[in-house]
């Protein structure tokens, strides 16, 4: 409290469901929005309800993985089965500068809450929605998992070991890319209309925003009519050698090293004791390397799985060499790296735990965000409901009696 | 400096008009984070070194022949900027830098931090150059911490992460990235975010600021960490990857089927039964070890042999379409190509085609998201190497044609 953050007085009422859109709401919130996850116990947001919880006591307010991921959002509890808490989502929304929603396309309308409608409420609202395949469109009822989405979008295609099929990547990488990209698509909104009063819809498809990153590979499709699939670790335009994750002693370790450049070439080499094998005339060349990546990548890990990982990146670092462990998750907090900048972090939580949670994964120099703990359902109720709405204490005891405010 | 320049961005309109941006990056991080700002409307001056970002010799190039004018990897991630060249290891040229960022809002660089420190460019000469500057730096580990002065590239940041240990690969084999720059893409997107935060806020907070983006961080924070941390940190247990999409329930993993692969998930009981329906309700779906998600976990192996028996007689699409009217969240896994030609994305607009001056009339991937008021995407191709120089040297900073003509007889520029 009292530093100022660069959304400083912007508000954003948040019905993001799951991941995608929560983290949409925690990126805007590090960044100074006031920021409310609009969710009730009726139907609790199943991320509520995954183990771990804080010292083992299962309930919705102690999910650790959840606290993680959603740290920064308020929450406001409304059962919006009821129409007249629909209302009360409407008065909040008319109250907002920014609504954030992940449903499937309708629903927002189904519950009054559509476009059209608010913006006869509140002509500046920006409401942005992030359904998996956008607002319209053959596939917008679409039915995907966060751990699938990247199967249309192309991405599973290019993941796996070199020459065999896809291997499927077990989390849904694009929901916290898209709730973070979509935390940009709002603020570009929010230029828009400080720059001349108009607010608007966003459509955000995230299996748009997620293709984006098969881009090198769409490329290679249109020029050369190549399809790109599994390469194992290789550079994905096939410009450096050696380039890939090689063994190291002990169980499950790896390092992870690049090669672009004759001098990094030259670095390893020496790095390595400028062994003969590696002064092969196939290898002299970086086109040479290329061409004789398999055999080059099999003596490489020959002589890494002799070294602890660690050190041998800094071995391989002081000779120039793009090189840096593979970590596991049990490796992050310790990983002097991640100490340093202080990307983990523990906060006491209202109920009295204490969770470790991450913090601002990007340095502002001047504005550093305040971290907070996962919010509880409804925390937010008496500010919201009373300060922001004005709503009497009679109405309010009533609204929570009936389980409206729920 | 003249105040009445037209600008590229502010002409084609877009949320971000009236933004000026300078784009001091190469492949793929700073350059994608740049384009994000120029296809919403800002005004983007991409300035490259004499020899041309990287990303000009990465190809991929029409029939694998090296061009600088002609790589893909420049194509796509440069659209809507104008370019110029600059030689900032020289003193004239590091002059003629330091009135860029006098003219500009935002910064956006990849170099590793030795190098913008041996430029006499690190963020306090930056910064004393125009306090007002938002400068978005973009690296596999960051700005400060052990690592900082390590070399590094996408590849390193991504499974510094510790995104494949947990979650790509099988167990025993080697962890996998995505076959793409997902590390440098997660960054560039992430440093757009907040890099966009701090232009909006820069009067209510005071002033420009450094955005010290760690490719590897953003991914262990916001993605490995948020599933993770809690656990590791509490009972110090932690999982690692299994190669098959999720352990606990089944079916949930990416299946072979008839002409490619599907990614095959049923989970909740209504879309197990969905799916038995579309499979034509077979006799070994009603075993007892089949009865729930877990228990079809437990039994995998079995289960999934039986499934491919059935997908092997059938296409993707087909697989799609019956289960997804069955109710199931199963998809095909398209390939590039097939990813490239949907119906679905081009009944949205979402492929633009560009006249490009080497490449021909060549499609591009367009807006990340639709703004309606606003529309965003590629318009202008990328620019050709220094094809602006007279453009921005001339009309931004007064300079006579002579005077371009000399600073290029030095290599200035």
């Amino acid at each position: 409290m009292g530093k100022i953050l660069p959304l400083k007085g912007i508000r954003v009422a948040n019905f993001g469901w799951v991941w995608a859109g929560p983290v949409a709401g925690q990126t805007l919130a590090f960044l100074g929005a006031e920021v409310f996850k609009v969710e009730s116990r009726q139907r609790i947001d199943m991320t509520r309800t995954l183990p771990p919880f804080a010292e083992g006591k299962p309930g919705p307010d102690r999910s650790l993985s959840n606290h993680a991921s959603w740290a920064g959002n308020g929450s406001v509890s409304l059962n919006l089965k009821e129409q007249e808490a629909c209302d009360l989502a409407r008065d909040l929304i008319v109250h907002s500068d920014v609504v954030v929603d992940n449903f499937g396309p309708g629903v927002m309308d189904r519950l009054g809450l559509g476009y059209e409608r608010m913006r006869r409420a509140k002509p500046d609202i920006i409401m942005l929605s992030m359904p998996a395949a956008g607002l319209y469109g053959p596939l917008e009822h679409v039915r995907t998992y966060g751990l699938s989405l990247t199967s249309v979008t192309g991405l599973d295609s290019l993941v796996g070991y070199k020459k065999g099929g896809p291997v499927p990547f077990e989390n849904a990488f694009s929901d916290p890319l898209a709730g973070i990209f979509a935390a940009f698509a709002a603020i570009t909104a929010l230029n828009h209309r400080r720059n001349t009063g108009q607010g608007q819809q966003v459509d955000f498809s995230q299996q748009e925003a997620v293709m984006q990153m098969v881009g090198p590979a769409y490329m290679d499709y249109l020029l050369n009519g190549r399809i790109g699939g599994p390469k194992g670790n290789e550079h994905p335009l096939g410009i450096a050698a050696p380039h890939s994750v090689f063994p190291c002693r002990g169980d499950d370790r790896w390092i992870s090293i690049a090669v672009h450049t004759e001098s990094e070439w030259a670095g390893l080499v020496s790095a390595m004791g400028e062994p003969e094998w590696a002064q092969a005339e196939r290898y002299s060349t970086l086109q040479g390397r290329i061409a004789n990546i398999d055999a080059l990548h099999a003596q490489l890990a020959e002589w890494t799985v002799q070294h602890d990982d660690r050190a041998l990146a800094e071995q391989l670092q002081h000779h120039g060499v793009a090189a840096a462990p593979v970590l596991n998750v049990g490796d992050l907090l310790q990983d002097p790296q991640y100490v340093s900048r202080k990307t983990f972090l523990e906060v006491e939580h209202p109920l009295g735990f204490r969770e470790t949670i991450y913090g601002a994964y990007i340095k502002m120099s001047r504005t550093p965000p305040d971290v907070r703990p996962g919010p509880m359902i409804g925390q937010d109720n008496d500010y919201v409901f009373r300060e922001i709405l004005g709503m009497s204490e009679e109405r309010y005891r009533d609204l929570v009696e009936r389980k409206i405010i729920y | 400096m003249a105040e009445s320049v037209v600008q590229a961005g502010s002409s084609r309109g877009g949320a971000l008009a009236g933004i000026k941006v300078l784009d001091f990056g190469q492949m793929v991080s700073a350059p994608y984070c740049a384009k994000l700002f120029g296809d919403y409307g800002a005004d983007v001056i991409k300035v490259e070194l004499p020899n041309g970002d990287a990303a000009r010799r990465a190809g991929p190039f029409p029939g694998d022949i090296s061009h600088p004018e002609k790589s893909g990897l420049f194509f796509i991630n440069n659209t809507n900027k104008r370019g110029i060249t600059c030689n900032v290891s020289s003193t004239a040229g590091r002059e003629l830098f330091l009135g860029l960022l006098r003219w500009a809002d935002v910064l956006i660089e990849n170099n590793l931090p030795q190098q913008m420190r041996t430029w006499n460019l690190d963020y306090p000469q930056l910064q004393a150059a125009n306090p007002n500057l938002v400068v978005i730096s973009i690296t596999p580990f960051g700005q400060s911490g052990p690592y900082s002065a390590w070399n590094g590239y996408d590849l390193n940041a991504f499974h510094l992460s510790g995104a494949s240990s947990r979650y790509c690969g099988r167990p025993g084999e080697m962890p996998l990235e995505h076959g793409t720059f997902s590390a440098d893409y997660y960054g560039a997107i992430a440093g757009a975010t907040w890099g966009m935060a701090a232009v909006y806020g820069r009067d209510l907070v005071g002033g420009g600021q450094q955005v010290d983006v760690s490719c590897a961080e953003v991914i262990a924070a916001s993605f490995v960490g948020s599933q993770n941390i809690g656990l590791v940190a509490q009972e110090g247990y932690f999982d690692k990857r299994t190669g098959v999409g999720m352990p606990l329930g089944a079916p949930a993993t990416i299946l072979p089927c008839k002409d490619g692969h599907v990614w095959m998930l049923a989970l909740e009981s209504g879309q197990w039964a969905g799916l038995c329906k579309v499979m034509g309700d077979p006799e070994w779906a009603t075993l007892e070890m089949f009865k729930d998600m877990n228990t079809r976990a437990q039994n995998a192996d079995i289960l999934y042999s039986f499934i491919q028996e059935w997908t092997a007689e059938h296409t993707k699409m087909e697989i799609m379409e019956k289960c997804q009217a069955a109710g199931c969240p199963i998809t095909a896994v398209f390939t590039i190509a097939e990813a490239a030609e949907q119906p679905h994305l081009q009944a949205r607009d979402y492929f633009v085609d560009i006249e490009h001056p080497d490449l021909g009339r060549i499609r591009n991937l367009g807006a990340p998201f639709k703004l309606s008021a606003s529309p965003g995407g590629p318009v202008e191709p990328a620019p050709r190497l220094g094809q602006h120089n007279a453009e921005v040297y001339g009309r931004l900073f007064g300079l006579q044609t002579a005077s371009i003509a000399s600073l290029q007889d030095q290599d200035v520029i």
